[in-house]
Protein backbone atom coordinates (compact mmCIF):
# COMPACT_ATOMS: atom_id res chain seq x y z
CA UNK A 1 0.00 0.00 0.00
CA UNK A 2 2.64 2.49 1.07
CA UNK A 3 4.79 1.51 -1.89
CA UNK A 4 1.92 2.01 -4.28
CA UNK A 5 1.31 5.50 -2.95
CA UNK A 6 4.93 6.46 -3.35
CA UNK A 7 4.91 5.34 -6.95
CA UNK A 8 1.82 7.46 -7.63
CA UNK A 9 3.64 10.43 -6.11
CA UNK A 10 6.67 9.67 -8.28
CA UNK A 11 4.49 9.59 -11.35
CA UNK A 12 2.96 12.96 -10.49
CA UNK A 13 6.38 14.54 -9.91
CA UNK A 14 7.70 13.02 -13.14
CA UNK A 15 4.75 14.33 -15.14
CA UNK A 16 5.15 17.83 -13.74
CA UNK A 17 8.88 17.82 -14.47
CA UNK A 18 8.44 16.49 -18.01
CA UNK A 19 5.80 19.12 -18.80
CA UNK A 20 8.13 21.85 -17.63
CA UNK A 21 11.01 20.39 -19.64
CA UNK A 22 8.83 20.24 -22.74
CA UNK A 23 7.79 23.88 -22.45
CA UNK A 24 11.47 24.85 -22.19
CA UNK A 25 12.31 22.83 -25.31
CA UNK A 26 9.58 24.55 -27.28
CA UNK A 27 10.85 27.89 -26.11
CA UNK A 28 14.42 27.11 -27.21
CA UNK A 29 13.29 25.74 -30.57
CA UNK A 30 11.27 28.86 -31.34
CA UNK A 31 14.16 31.13 -30.45
CA UNK A 32 16.49 29.01 -32.59
CA UNK A 33 14.07 29.42 -35.45
CA UNK A 34 14.18 33.19 -34.97
CA UNK A 35 17.95 33.07 -34.99
CA UNK A 36 18.03 31.14 -38.26
CA UNK A 37 15.61 33.52 -39.89
CA UNK A 38 17.67 36.53 -38.81
CA UNK A 39 20.81 34.92 -40.23
CA UNK A 40 19.07 34.24 -43.49
CA UNK A 41 17.70 37.77 -43.86
CA UNK A 42 20.30 40.19 -42.66
CA UNK A 43 22.60 39.90 -39.64
CA UNK A 44 21.99 43.61 -39.03
CA UNK A 45 18.46 42.83 -37.88
CA UNK A 46 19.72 40.13 -35.54
CA UNK A 47 18.74 41.82 -32.26
CA UNK A 48 15.34 43.03 -33.42
CA UNK A 49 14.45 39.63 -34.80
CA UNK A 50 15.70 37.89 -31.67
CA UNK A 51 13.60 40.16 -29.46
CA UNK A 52 10.53 39.51 -31.59
CA UNK A 53 11.26 35.77 -31.56
CA UNK A 54 11.56 35.77 -27.78
CA UNK A 55 8.30 37.66 -27.34
CA UNK A 56 6.47 35.41 -29.79
CA UNK A 57 7.75 32.23 -28.15
CA UNK A 58 6.89 33.49 -24.66
CA UNK A 59 3.39 34.35 -25.86
CA UNK A 60 3.00 31.02 -27.62
CA UNK A 61 4.10 29.04 -24.58
CA UNK A 62 1.86 30.99 -22.22
CA UNK A 63 -1.20 31.00 -24.44
CA UNK A 64 -0.98 27.29 -25.19
CA UNK A 65 -0.30 26.40 -21.57
CA UNK A 66 -3.40 28.20 -20.35
CA UNK A 67 -5.63 27.27 -23.27
CA UNK A 68 -4.47 23.79 -24.19
CA UNK A 69 -7.74 22.32 -22.92
CA UNK A 70 -9.82 24.64 -25.11
CA UNK A 71 -7.64 23.90 -28.14
CA UNK A 72 -7.96 20.14 -27.64
CA UNK A 73 -11.73 20.39 -27.15
CA UNK A 74 -12.18 22.61 -30.20
CA UNK A 75 -10.08 20.33 -32.40
CA UNK A 76 -12.48 17.42 -31.84
CA UNK A 77 -15.64 19.54 -31.97
CA UNK A 78 -16.62 18.92 -28.33
CA UNK A 79 -19.50 20.78 -26.72
CA UNK A 80 -20.34 21.35 -23.06
CA UNK A 81 -22.58 18.56 -21.78
CA UNK A 82 -26.19 19.52 -21.10
CA UNK A 83 -27.02 19.06 -17.38
CA UNK A 84 -30.50 17.74 -18.14
CA UNK A 85 -29.91 15.71 -21.28
CA UNK A 86 -26.64 14.21 -20.02
CA UNK A 87 -27.75 13.73 -16.43
CA UNK A 88 -26.29 10.21 -16.27
CA UNK A 89 -22.91 11.49 -17.45
CA UNK A 90 -22.89 14.26 -14.87
CA UNK A 91 -23.78 11.76 -12.16
CA UNK A 92 -20.97 9.41 -13.23
CA UNK A 93 -18.42 12.25 -13.28
CA UNK A 94 -19.57 13.60 -9.92
CA UNK A 95 -19.44 10.12 -8.40
CA UNK A 96 -15.88 9.61 -9.62
CA UNK A 97 -14.86 13.08 -8.45
CA UNK A 98 -16.17 12.19 -4.99
CA UNK A 99 -14.48 8.78 -5.02
CA UNK A 100 -11.13 10.32 -5.99
CA UNK A 101 -11.46 13.38 -3.74
CA UNK A 102 -10.77 15.71 -6.68
CA UNK A 103 -12.74 18.81 -7.64
CA UNK A 104 -15.54 18.29 -10.15
CA UNK A 105 -14.10 18.65 -13.67
CA UNK A 106 -15.95 20.28 -16.55
CA UNK A 107 -17.91 17.83 -18.66
CA UNK A 108 -17.94 17.82 -22.47
CA UNK A 109 -19.48 15.63 -25.14
CA UNK A 110 -18.00 15.14 -28.62
CA UNK A 111 -19.68 13.76 -31.72
CA UNK A 112 -18.84 10.22 -32.86
CA UNK A 113 -20.54 6.84 -32.67
CA UNK A 114 -17.44 5.07 -31.28
CA UNK A 115 -16.91 4.56 -27.56
CA UNK A 116 -14.10 6.81 -26.38
CA UNK A 117 -13.22 9.55 -23.92
CA UNK A 118 -10.36 11.83 -22.93
CA UNK A 119 -9.34 14.17 -20.16
CA UNK A 120 -7.41 17.39 -20.56
CA UNK A 121 -6.45 20.55 -18.68
CA UNK A 122 -3.40 21.77 -16.81
CA UNK A 123 -4.15 20.55 -13.26
CA UNK A 124 -7.01 18.93 -11.31
CA UNK A 125 -8.56 22.34 -10.62
CA UNK A 126 -8.74 23.11 -14.35
CA UNK A 127 -9.63 19.71 -15.74
CA UNK A 128 -12.05 18.64 -18.44
CA UNK A 129 -13.50 15.22 -19.18
CA UNK A 130 -14.90 14.65 -22.65
CA UNK A 131 -16.77 11.55 -23.83
CA UNK A 132 -18.16 10.58 -27.22
CA UNK A 133 -21.88 10.37 -27.90
CA UNK A 134 -21.26 6.71 -28.72
CA UNK A 135 -19.95 6.05 -25.22
CA UNK A 136 -23.10 7.57 -23.72
CA UNK A 137 -25.34 5.50 -25.97
CA UNK A 138 -23.55 2.15 -25.65
CA UNK A 139 -22.19 1.96 -22.09
CA UNK A 140 -24.21 1.16 -19.00
CA UNK A 141 -23.77 2.96 -15.70
CA UNK A 142 -20.95 0.79 -14.32
CA UNK A 143 -19.05 0.81 -17.61
CA UNK A 144 -19.36 4.57 -17.92
CA UNK A 145 -18.13 4.98 -14.35
CA UNK A 146 -15.17 2.74 -15.20
CA UNK A 147 -14.21 4.89 -18.20
CA UNK A 148 -14.69 8.13 -16.24
CA UNK A 149 -12.67 6.64 -13.36
CA UNK A 150 -9.83 5.96 -15.81
CA UNK A 151 -9.91 9.58 -16.98
CA UNK A 152 -10.17 10.85 -13.39
CA UNK A 153 -7.04 8.88 -12.63
CA UNK A 154 -5.22 10.65 -15.51
CA UNK A 155 -6.29 13.92 -13.90
CA UNK A 156 -5.09 12.85 -10.44
CA UNK A 157 -1.69 11.74 -11.79
CA UNK A 158 -1.13 14.97 -13.77
CA UNK A 159 -1.03 12.93 -16.95
CA UNK A 160 -3.37 15.51 -18.44
CA UNK A 161 -0.86 18.32 -18.09
CA UNK A 162 1.89 16.36 -19.75
CA UNK A 163 -0.17 14.76 -22.48
CA UNK A 164 -1.93 17.98 -23.40
CA UNK A 165 1.41 19.79 -23.61
CA UNK A 166 2.66 17.05 -25.93
CA UNK A 167 -0.46 17.39 -28.05
CA UNK A 168 -0.01 21.15 -28.38
CA UNK A 169 3.70 20.83 -29.27
CA UNK A 170 3.15 18.13 -31.88
CA UNK A 171 0.34 20.27 -33.29
CA UNK A 172 2.54 23.38 -33.47
CA UNK A 173 5.35 21.52 -35.20
CA UNK A 174 2.98 20.13 -37.79
CA UNK A 175 1.61 23.62 -38.43
CA UNK A 176 5.12 25.03 -38.93
CA UNK A 177 6.10 22.20 -41.26
CA UNK A 178 2.92 22.77 -43.29
CA UNK A 179 3.80 26.43 -43.57
CA UNK A 180 7.32 25.68 -44.73
CA UNK A 181 6.16 23.13 -47.26
CA UNK A 182 3.61 25.53 -48.72
CA UNK A 183 6.00 28.46 -48.90
CA UNK A 184 8.41 26.19 -50.80
CA UNK A 185 5.93 26.17 -53.67
CA UNK A 186 5.80 29.93 -53.92
CA UNK A 187 9.38 30.81 -53.01
CA UNK A 188 10.49 31.38 -56.62
CA UNK A 189 12.09 34.81 -56.44
CA UNK A 190 15.37 35.76 -54.84
CA UNK A 191 16.85 32.35 -55.36
CA UNK A 192 20.07 32.58 -53.41
CA UNK A 193 18.71 33.93 -50.16
CA UNK A 194 15.63 31.69 -50.39
CA UNK A 195 17.88 28.67 -50.73
CA UNK A 196 19.78 29.58 -47.61
CA UNK A 197 16.57 29.99 -45.64
CA UNK A 198 15.21 26.66 -46.74
CA UNK A 199 18.52 24.98 -46.20
CA UNK A 200 18.61 26.21 -42.61
CA UNK A 201 14.96 25.41 -42.00
CA UNK A 202 15.60 21.94 -43.35
CA UNK A 203 18.39 21.55 -40.82
CA UNK A 204 16.07 22.66 -38.04
CA UNK A 205 13.52 20.08 -39.08
CA UNK A 206 16.22 17.46 -39.20
CA UNK A 207 16.79 18.29 -35.54
CA UNK A 208 13.11 18.59 -34.72
CA UNK A 209 11.93 15.36 -36.29
CA UNK A 210 13.62 12.99 -33.82
CA UNK A 211 12.40 15.17 -30.96
CA UNK A 212 8.82 14.77 -32.18
CA UNK A 213 9.25 11.02 -32.43
CA UNK A 214 10.68 10.95 -28.92
CA UNK A 215 7.81 13.02 -27.57
CA UNK A 216 5.19 10.82 -29.12
CA UNK A 217 6.93 7.79 -27.69
CA UNK A 218 6.90 9.38 -24.26
CA UNK A 219 3.22 10.06 -24.64
CA UNK A 220 2.53 6.48 -25.62
CA UNK A 221 3.71 5.33 -22.24
CA UNK A 222 1.82 2.13 -21.63
CA UNK A 223 2.55 2.38 -17.96
CA UNK A 224 0.45 5.53 -17.88
CA UNK A 225 -2.58 3.67 -19.25
CA UNK A 226 -2.14 0.70 -16.92
CA UNK A 227 -1.85 3.04 -13.96
CA UNK A 228 -5.02 4.84 -15.01
CA UNK A 229 -6.83 1.49 -15.28
CA UNK A 230 -5.64 0.59 -11.78
CA UNK A 231 -6.80 4.01 -10.57
CA UNK A 232 -10.23 3.45 -12.09
CA UNK A 233 -10.54 0.20 -10.14
CA UNK A 234 -9.44 1.93 -6.96
CA UNK A 235 -12.18 4.55 -7.45
CA UNK A 236 -15.02 2.28 -8.59
CA UNK A 237 -14.02 -0.87 -6.62
CA UNK A 238 -15.65 -2.67 -9.53
CA UNK A 239 -13.30 -4.05 -12.23
CA UNK A 240 -16.14 -5.61 -14.31
CA UNK A 241 -17.35 -2.10 -15.22
CA UNK A 242 -14.12 -1.11 -16.94
CA UNK A 243 -13.69 -4.61 -18.39
CA UNK A 244 -17.17 -4.40 -19.90
CA UNK A 245 -16.37 -1.06 -21.51
CA UNK A 246 -13.08 -2.39 -22.95
CA UNK A 247 -14.82 -5.47 -24.34
CA UNK A 248 -17.44 -3.32 -26.05
CA UNK A 249 -14.67 -1.20 -27.58
CA UNK A 250 -12.89 -4.33 -28.76
CA UNK A 251 -15.94 -5.31 -30.77
CA UNK A 252 -16.04 -1.99 -32.58
CA UNK A 253 -14.16 -1.79 -35.83
CA UNK A 254 -14.62 1.65 -37.31
CA UNK A 255 -11.70 4.00 -36.62
CA UNK A 256 -12.25 7.48 -35.23
CA UNK A 257 -11.25 10.56 -37.16
CA UNK A 258 -9.35 12.87 -34.82
CA UNK A 259 -6.29 15.07 -35.34
CA UNK A 260 -2.96 13.24 -34.79
CA UNK A 261 -1.96 15.60 -32.03
CA UNK A 262 -4.81 14.64 -29.68
CA UNK A 263 -4.69 10.87 -30.32
CA UNK A 264 -2.63 9.97 -27.24
CA UNK A 265 -5.19 11.70 -25.02
CA UNK A 266 -7.94 9.19 -25.69
CA UNK A 267 -9.21 6.35 -23.53
CA UNK A 268 -8.59 3.75 -26.24
CA UNK A 269 -6.73 3.74 -29.54
CA UNK A 270 -8.51 5.86 -32.13
CA UNK A 271 -7.16 3.92 -35.13
CA UNK A 272 -7.65 0.21 -35.62
CA UNK A 273 -4.32 -0.68 -37.19
CA UNK A 274 -2.79 -4.03 -36.38
CA UNK A 275 0.81 -2.83 -36.24
CA UNK A 276 2.01 -2.43 -32.68
CA UNK A 277 4.71 0.11 -33.33
CA UNK A 278 2.50 3.16 -33.75
CA UNK A 279 -0.25 2.19 -31.40
CA UNK A 280 -0.91 4.94 -28.93
CA UNK A 281 -2.23 2.51 -26.31
CA UNK A 282 -1.48 -0.95 -24.95
CA UNK A 283 -3.55 -3.70 -26.60
CA UNK A 284 -7.05 -3.97 -25.18
CA UNK A 285 -6.64 -7.71 -24.52
CA UNK A 286 -3.68 -7.07 -22.23
CA UNK A 287 -5.60 -4.39 -20.35
CA UNK A 288 -8.58 -6.72 -19.90
CA UNK A 289 -6.33 -9.54 -18.70
CA UNK A 290 -4.68 -7.36 -16.06
CA UNK A 291 -8.04 -6.06 -14.87
CA UNK A 292 -9.48 -9.55 -14.63
CA UNK A 293 -6.58 -10.57 -12.39
CA UNK A 294 -7.36 -7.75 -9.93
CA UNK B 1 36.20 24.57 13.49
CA UNK B 2 34.17 26.61 11.03
CA UNK B 3 33.64 23.49 8.92
CA UNK B 4 32.13 21.66 11.87
CA UNK B 5 29.78 24.54 12.43
CA UNK B 6 28.63 24.54 8.80
CA UNK B 7 28.01 20.78 8.89
CA UNK B 8 26.11 21.13 12.15
CA UNK B 9 23.90 23.89 10.72
CA UNK B 10 23.33 21.90 7.54
CA UNK B 11 22.25 18.85 9.55
CA UNK B 12 19.88 20.95 11.64
CA UNK B 13 18.36 22.55 8.56
CA UNK B 14 17.84 19.17 6.89
CA UNK B 15 16.26 17.77 10.06
CA UNK B 16 13.97 20.78 10.31
CA UNK B 17 12.92 20.35 6.68
CA UNK B 18 12.14 16.70 7.29
CA UNK B 19 10.05 17.55 10.35
CA UNK B 20 8.17 20.25 8.45
CA UNK B 21 7.61 17.87 5.55
CA UNK B 22 6.07 15.25 7.81
CA UNK B 23 3.99 17.81 9.64
CA UNK B 24 2.55 19.07 6.36
CA UNK B 25 1.87 15.51 5.27
CA UNK B 26 -0.24 14.94 8.37
CA UNK B 27 -2.09 18.21 7.82
CA UNK B 28 -2.83 17.24 4.23
CA UNK B 29 -4.14 13.83 5.30
CA UNK B 30 -6.32 15.36 8.02
CA UNK B 31 -7.70 17.92 5.59
CA UNK B 32 -8.56 15.15 3.19
CA UNK B 33 -10.56 13.39 5.90
CA UNK B 34 -12.39 16.61 6.77
CA UNK B 35 -13.16 17.28 3.11
CA UNK B 36 -14.56 13.80 2.65
CA UNK B 37 -16.75 14.31 5.71
CA UNK B 38 -18.07 17.50 4.15
CA UNK B 39 -18.85 15.56 0.95
CA UNK B 40 -20.92 13.01 2.86
CA UNK B 41 -22.76 15.85 4.59
CA UNK B 42 -23.51 17.58 1.29
CA UNK B 43 -25.04 14.44 -0.20
CA UNK B 44 -27.04 13.60 2.94
CA UNK B 45 -28.46 17.13 2.96
CA UNK B 46 -29.44 16.80 -0.69
CA UNK B 47 -31.32 13.63 0.22
CA UNK B 48 -33.04 15.43 3.09
CA UNK B 49 -34.07 18.25 0.76
CA UNK B 50 -35.61 15.96 -1.85
CA UNK B 51 -37.77 13.91 0.51
CA UNK B 52 -40.59 16.44 1.22
CA UNK B 53 -41.05 16.95 -2.51
CA UNK B 54 -41.24 13.19 -2.98
CA UNK B 55 -43.74 12.74 -0.14
CA UNK B 56 -45.97 15.46 -1.63
CA UNK B 57 -45.91 13.78 -5.04
CA UNK B 58 -46.71 10.34 -3.63
CA UNK B 59 -49.53 11.74 -1.46
CA UNK B 60 -51.32 12.93 -4.58
CA UNK B 61 -51.58 9.36 -5.86
CA UNK B 62 -51.49 7.06 -2.84
CA UNK B 63 -53.27 8.80 0.03
CA UNK B 64 -53.88 5.77 2.22
CA UNK B 65 -50.25 4.59 2.37
CA UNK B 66 -49.91 6.58 5.56
CA UNK B 67 -47.70 4.12 7.38
CA UNK B 68 -44.81 4.27 4.96
CA UNK B 69 -45.17 8.04 4.56
CA UNK B 70 -44.94 8.43 8.29
CA UNK B 71 -41.92 6.15 8.35
CA UNK B 72 -40.12 8.20 5.68
CA UNK B 73 -40.91 11.48 7.43
CA UNK B 74 -39.66 10.16 10.76
CA UNK B 75 -36.47 8.82 9.18
CA UNK B 76 -35.94 12.19 7.56
CA UNK B 77 -36.39 13.98 10.87
CA UNK B 78 -33.89 11.64 12.51
CA UNK B 79 -31.38 12.34 9.74
CA UNK B 80 -31.78 16.11 10.09
CA UNK B 81 -31.10 15.75 13.83
CA UNK B 82 -28.09 13.51 13.20
CA UNK B 83 -26.59 15.95 10.67
CA UNK B 84 -27.00 18.79 13.16
CA UNK B 85 -25.24 16.76 15.85
CA UNK B 86 -22.14 16.57 13.56
CA UNK B 87 -21.66 12.92 14.51
CA UNK B 88 -20.63 11.28 11.28
CA UNK B 89 -21.34 7.68 12.24
CA UNK B 90 -24.79 8.66 13.49
CA UNK B 91 -25.50 10.68 10.35
CA UNK B 92 -24.49 7.83 8.08
CA UNK B 93 -26.66 5.38 10.04
CA UNK B 94 -29.64 7.74 9.91
CA UNK B 95 -28.98 8.20 6.20
CA UNK B 96 -29.08 4.43 5.72
CA UNK B 97 -32.36 4.23 7.66
CA UNK B 98 -33.88 6.90 5.42
CA UNK B 99 -32.62 5.11 2.33
CA UNK B 100 -34.24 1.91 3.59
CA UNK B 101 -37.57 3.67 4.12
CA UNK B 102 -37.31 5.24 0.66
CA UNK B 103 -36.64 1.86 -0.93
CA UNK B 104 -39.82 0.47 0.70
CA UNK B 105 -41.71 3.54 -0.50
CA UNK B 106 -40.51 2.94 -4.06
CA UNK B 107 -41.49 -0.73 -3.78
CA UNK B 108 -45.01 0.27 -2.73
CA UNK B 109 -45.17 2.84 -5.52
CA UNK B 110 -44.99 -0.08 -7.93
CA UNK B 111 -48.67 -0.73 -7.14
CA UNK B 112 -49.71 2.69 -8.42
CA UNK B 113 -49.28 2.82 -12.21
CA UNK B 114 -50.30 6.48 -12.48
CA UNK B 115 -47.74 7.45 -9.83
CA UNK B 116 -45.09 5.41 -11.59
CA UNK B 117 -45.83 7.31 -14.80
CA UNK B 118 -45.58 10.70 -13.11
CA UNK B 119 -42.57 12.53 -14.51
CA UNK B 120 -41.82 14.37 -11.30
CA UNK B 121 -41.84 11.10 -9.38
CA UNK B 122 -39.52 9.41 -11.88
CA UNK B 123 -37.12 12.30 -11.73
CA UNK B 124 -37.04 12.24 -7.94
CA UNK B 125 -36.49 8.50 -7.98
CA UNK B 126 -33.51 8.85 -10.33
CA UNK B 127 -32.12 11.73 -8.36
CA UNK B 128 -32.34 9.81 -5.08
CA UNK B 129 -30.71 6.76 -6.58
CA UNK B 130 -27.84 8.93 -7.90
CA UNK B 131 -27.45 10.39 -4.42
CA UNK B 132 -27.30 6.88 -3.00
CA UNK B 133 -24.37 6.13 -5.33
CA UNK B 134 -22.60 9.33 -4.42
CA UNK B 135 -23.00 8.68 -0.70
CA UNK B 136 -21.48 5.24 -1.20
CA UNK B 137 -18.49 6.78 -3.02
CA UNK B 138 -18.13 9.53 -0.44
CA UNK B 139 -18.03 6.88 2.33
CA UNK B 140 -15.47 4.92 0.36
CA UNK B 141 -13.27 8.01 -0.03
CA UNK B 142 -13.67 8.83 3.64
CA UNK B 143 -12.50 5.33 4.56
CA UNK B 144 -9.62 5.55 2.05
CA UNK B 145 -8.55 8.83 3.64
CA UNK B 146 -8.76 7.39 7.16
CA UNK B 147 -6.72 4.39 6.04
CA UNK B 148 -4.04 6.65 4.52
CA UNK B 149 -3.93 8.69 7.73
CA UNK B 150 -3.72 5.63 9.96
CA UNK B 151 -1.03 4.09 7.78
CA UNK B 152 0.97 7.28 8.01
CA UNK B 153 0.59 7.25 11.82
CA UNK B 154 1.50 3.59 12.20
CA UNK B 155 4.32 2.99 9.76
CA UNK B 156 7.88 4.08 10.37
CA UNK B 157 9.13 6.80 9.99
CA UNK B 158 5.72 8.50 10.16
CA UNK B 159 5.03 6.86 13.51
CA UNK B 160 7.92 8.72 15.19
CA UNK B 161 6.61 12.06 13.98
CA UNK B 162 3.00 11.17 14.75
CA UNK B 163 3.80 10.92 18.45
CA UNK B 164 5.83 14.13 18.20
CA UNK B 165 2.84 16.03 16.79
CA UNK B 166 0.32 14.24 19.02
CA UNK B 167 -1.38 12.53 16.06
CA UNK B 168 -2.96 9.21 16.87
CA UNK B 169 -3.92 6.36 14.59
CA UNK B 170 -7.56 5.42 15.04
CA UNK B 171 -8.56 8.96 15.93
CA UNK B 172 -10.99 8.77 13.05
CA UNK B 173 -13.41 5.87 12.79
CA UNK B 174 -14.03 3.99 9.62
CA UNK B 175 -17.62 4.02 8.47
CA UNK B 176 -19.17 0.60 7.95
CA UNK B 177 -19.35 -0.30 4.25
CA UNK B 178 -22.62 0.65 2.62
CA UNK B 179 -24.81 -2.30 1.87
CA UNK B 180 -24.14 -2.71 -1.78
CA UNK B 181 -27.48 -4.30 -2.50
CA UNK B 182 -30.39 -2.37 -1.09
CA UNK B 183 -33.95 -3.69 -1.07
CA UNK B 184 -34.57 -5.14 -4.52
CA UNK B 185 -37.16 -3.23 -6.46
CA UNK B 186 -38.77 -5.12 -9.30
CA UNK B 187 -39.48 -3.22 -12.48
Amino acid sequence: MAKERISFHDQIARNKWKSFFLVIIVFIVLIALGYVISLAFDPGYFFIIMIIATIISLLYVMITYYNSDKIALASVGAKKADPVKHKALYNAVESMAIASGLPMPQVYVMPGSQINAFATGRDPKHAVICVTEGALAKLNKQELEGVIGHEMSHIANYDIRYMTTVAVVVGAISIISQMVLRSMWYGGRDRDRGNIIFFLIAIIFAILAPIVVMLVQFAISRKREFMADAGAVQFTRYPPGLIGALKKIKNEHEPMKVPDAVKPLFFSDTSRKISGLFQTHPPIDVRIKILEAM
Amino acid sequence: MALWLIILIAVIVVLLLIVIGFYNRFVVLENRINNSLAQIDVQLKKRVDLVPNLVETVKGYAKHEEKIMHEVSEARKALVGAIDSKDIVKSVKAGDALQGALSRLFAIAENYPTLKANENFLQLQQELSAIEDKIAYARQFYNDSVLAYNNACRTIPGAWFASLFGKKAGKYLEIPEAEREPVKVKF
